[in-house]
């Protein structure tokens, strides 16, 4: 049976109660409202005795959503289905690429949330991403869209501009780590994974116990390192367990080797900082 | 007057008709307000130049003497001349550490060895802050002392370009909280400036940097060129702080920013502190001012020699005489080092980049001179030397009228205006839920503009109203960040408590203009009951947290919200 302390150690590395994880911040998804996942029987609420006063603790950061849908209250945006033409020039959208700027006016358009975030890089609507730089595709459209840039124009489009751009950071940031990128897919099939989630898998928590103990006893840098990239390894392997599962549809496994990567990113953060 | 021009180094090549390319007509010009000296500079219609007061210095003293002659409506000020001036003891400065800080702040009681009335209660209020003016002590505020030498700025910059000038970019430091920044847009507002945009310092470096890199690029013909990678260390007399900026083909993403308020001025009183330790009393006002400038000097020169004599004539008969070494200096101020060393390694943790990551290692600011700070960044950024393309002290008001013609459209042919640069947020916004907690909504070192929206439940069954409390900060606790505003959010459809959904949205756009929205959705839709609350904030003169002890002892949990638990709002 784990000790108190050693479960509590345990359950700060795997809830990220040291820091929160700036995942998951999702602006502008185009979806249908998520269907929720939460694992039923969490570490917490069996033993939730045990921890009494201390329990709200982990929940602080237990925001369970922050998405904004399409069509928030807040959105300026008009929605898609407009016709896709310049709002300025009339100018008809490009046939192939998503519709941000008008080539022929340059006028930033109204944000169309039926576009994704991979289709504005390009890609498709896959985990592994091909070939190119999206450091770089994320500058060009930010050269397109940035509202520094537009500062002679209209209020309007001054606003476009704003929320094509915020998109554009947002779609950049989600798409550039595997984690948020993995989650991104699995939103867009509809389901959305809770973020703070605890976990019940018992083999999970006995490996990330002797991970953290691991850490916390290496003394060296040289072993510190070497637990780095061991984690690593599994890292990789997890979100290839990932790609699979999802190619093949199998969301359920999926999203476990969601939790599995985001227990191991937690777990580098831990080593970079001791480092 | 000698009109001397200083030309940037990679804009040499333009060719002299694109020099006669006409100037917008409101270019905004760049400002600097330092702790200890401020600057001016304006982009000409083809390179920056920094501007000269009326007597011929590109940098001016931070410092307002408040005069003994007694006009009808109160007191005259202006801005010293010379050090004598300095020294007559009617002078404040280093408001630049005090403006828009409460009497708890650490900053605060460490001003109060500064050689004018700085009065403070404990209480969580402004300081009451004084200089003597024919024998009677005349207070004035941080607003009005920055004002005065903005006003002397904007003075002196109109006679120079025979223009009215109306609009500005000023570099601020990193750990500015949005209520500093109100306070130096209100200063400038009583100078007749408007804010175009407040950069945080370093930001304005990274930009030259990014111009420099794509001129290089320009000028070498290599197509859209390599990625760079810099760290920005910037140290003054009051702050310091670190940036990483990743730059190609003229658009910059600002990685990381970090700063804290320590700088040349905290090395300054340890040193005092250290060789004279009975300094520090109102009483003895001049000798006190006379010992700081000794000092400050020694300090200077401890940068080229490894130890110096520090020699006081108090004047009074009295002379004091200490030695001081480098390796004494650098003991003294372990502590303030410790902190640079800090902040570096965070900021690039917090950019998640290596030192083996980093292109080149930038350093200015009037403390970048000091061997001790020089070794200590190069050796964590694994760097043999720094950058050396950029003017360690005229390097933020370069940049910000670099920026203040970006800004006001003004265009270049030789292609050096074409940058953008994406900034991020200093610190984490958030609210108060479940009766303490702060949940960050838009966090740290976000890139702007962005809008994020979480959703809340209410704490109370049947609750109608929920009070949205907005704060900055990083701590987990609402209380120990700084409060923004507040408003209420009504019509909540009624129901047990964690049932309601309350969407509340932040906004910060390009221009750092914090707005958030508030209000309640209908149950199980993402529809708004009514039309969204939207509050700019941080809104004016909010109560130093006193506000929020009022609201609690007045409302106590009733209007709280709370964090929506994953497991009771299953759909």
């Amino acid at each position: 049976m784990w000790n108190r302390s050693k479960l509590y150690a345990a359950a700060k590395i795997l809830n990220g109660a040291l820091r929160p994880r700036p995942y998951l911040a999702q602006v502008f998804y185009p979806l249908p409202p998520p269907r929720r996942v939460c694992s039923e029987d969490s570490l917490f609420h069996r033993d939730s005795k045990i921890f009494d006063g201390s329990l709200h603790h982990f929940h602080l950061f237990r925001i369970a959503r922050c998405t904004i849908y399409s069509g928030s209250p807040y959105s300026t945006s008009p929605g898609h289905g407009d016709g896709l033409v310049c709002w300025k020039c009339g100018e008809p959208a490009p046939l192939a690429g998503p519709f941000l700027s008008c080539v022929s006016c340059r006028a930033v358009q109204p944000v169309d949330s039926s576009v994704d975030y991979f289709q504005i890089f390009g890609q498709e609507r896959r985990y592994e991403l091909k070939g190119e730089n999206l450091e770089r595709i994320y500058k060009e459209w930010q050269k397109k869209l940035h509202p520094d840039l537009v500062h002679s124009k209209s209020e309007k489009e001054k606003s476009y501009a704003d929320e094509q751009s915020a998109r554009v950071i947002d779609a950049y940031r989600t798409l550039s780590e595997p984690l948020s990128r993995a989650l991104y897919l699995l939103q867009l099939a509809g389901i959305l994974v809770d973020e703070e989630n605890t976990i019940g898998d018992p083999e999970l928590l006995a490996e990330m116990m002797d991970v953290r103990e691991a850490i916390e006893e290496a003394s060296d840098q040289k072993t510190l390192k070497e637990i780095q990239s061991q984690i690593r390894r599994k890292h990789q392997e997890w979100s290839k367990s990932f790609k699979d599962a999802f190619d093949k549809r199998d969301f359920d496994f999926a999203i476990i080797a969601t939790q599995r990567m985001r227990y191991y990113e937690r777990a580098i953060e831990e080593i970079v900082k001791k480092l | 007057m000698a009109d001397e021009i200083y030309t940037v180094a990679y804009d040499s090549e333009t060719s002299a008709d694109e020099r006669a390319k006409p100037v917008p007509a409101d270019i905004a010009i760049g400002i600097d307000i330092g702790t200890s000296k401020c600057s001016f500079a304006i982009w000409n219609g083809a390179e920056v130049e920094v501007l000269q007061n009326t007597q011929i210095q590109s940098t001016i003293p931070s410092h307002v003497l408040f005069k003994d002659e007694m006009p009808p409506e109160g007191f005259s000020y202006e801005v010293p001349r010379s050090g004598a001036e300095i020294l007559s003891g009617s002078d404040a400065f280093n408001m630049k550490r005090l403006i828009g800080r409460v009497d708890t702040d650490p900053v605060v009681k460490s001003s109060k060895m500064l050689p004018f009335m700085v009065q403070t209660f404990g209480i969580g209020q402004i300081p009451l802050i004084a200089v003597p003016v024919n024998n009677v002590w005349r207070s004035t505020t941080p607003e009005e002392v920055l004002a005065i030498f903005l006003a002397e700025l904007k003075e002196n910059a109109e006679h120079k370009l025979k223009r009215p000038i109306r609009k500005a970019v000023l570099t601020v430091p990193i750990s500015f909280s949005r209520l500093q920044l109100t306070r130096i847009e209100q200063a400038c507002a009583m100078a007749g400036i408007h804010v175009f945009r407040l950069m945080p310092e370093p930001t304005a470096v990274a930009l030259l940097y990014a111009q420099q890199q794509q001129q290089q690029i320009i000028h070498e013909n290599m197509g859209s060129g390599m990625e760079k990678v810099a760290l920005i260390f910037s140290m003054g007399a009051g702050f310091c702080d670190v940036a990483i900026t990743i730059t190609a083909g003229g658009v910059s993403q600002i990685k990381a920013l970090l700063g804290i308020p320590v700088g040349g001025e905290d090395m300054l009183q340890n040193i005092i502190h250290y060789l004279f330790p009975d300094f520090g009393s109102l009483e003895k006002m001049k000798s006190n001012r006379l010992l700081r400038i000794a000092v400050q000097n020694a300090i200077h020169e401890l940068s080229s020699q490894t130890s110096v004599e520090v020699k006081v004539d108090l004047r009074d008969g009295k002379i004091k005489s200490r030695s001081l070494t480098r390796v004494e200096f650098e003991e003294v101020n372990h502590k303030v080092f410790v902190k640079c060393e800090k902040l570096i390694a965070q900021c690039l943790l917090d950019a998640r980049l290596t030192a083996e990551d980093l292109s080149d290692v930038i350093l200015v600011g009037g403390c970048s001179s000091v061997p001790k700070i020089r070794s200590l960044v190069l050796s964590l950024c694994k760097k043999e030397d720094s950058y050396d393309g950029i003017d360690p002290l005229e390097a933020s008001v370069r940049g910000a009228a670099t920026e203040g013609a970006i800004a006001s459209g003004a265009s270049d042919a030789s292609g050096s205006l074409d940058l953008l640069t994406i900034q991020v947020t200093t610190t984490s916004l958030g609210i108060r839920v479940d009766g303490g907690d702060f949940v960050p909504i838009i966090r740290r070192n976000t890139s702007v503009p962005v809008r994020k929206e979480m959703v809340f439940t209410t704490a109370n069954d049947d609750q109608a109203e929920a009070l949205v409390v907005v704060y900055e900060g990083e701590s987990r606790r609402a209380e120990e960040n700084i409060i923004l505003g507040y408003f209420k959010i009504t019509g909540i459809p009624s129901g047990p408590r964690g049932s309601a959904e309350v969407g509340i949205c932040m906004d910060v756009d390009t221009s750092n203009v914090l707005r958030v929205y508030g209000g309640a959705h209908l149950l199980r839709t993402q529809q708004a009951v009514s039309p969204f609350l939207e509050v700019r904030m941080p809104m004016a003169d909010i109560g130093q947290g006193w506000s929020v002890q009022a609201l609690v002892k007045i409302y106590g949990s009733t209007m709280d919200l709370a964090a929506t638990p994953p497991n009771e709002v299953q759909k």
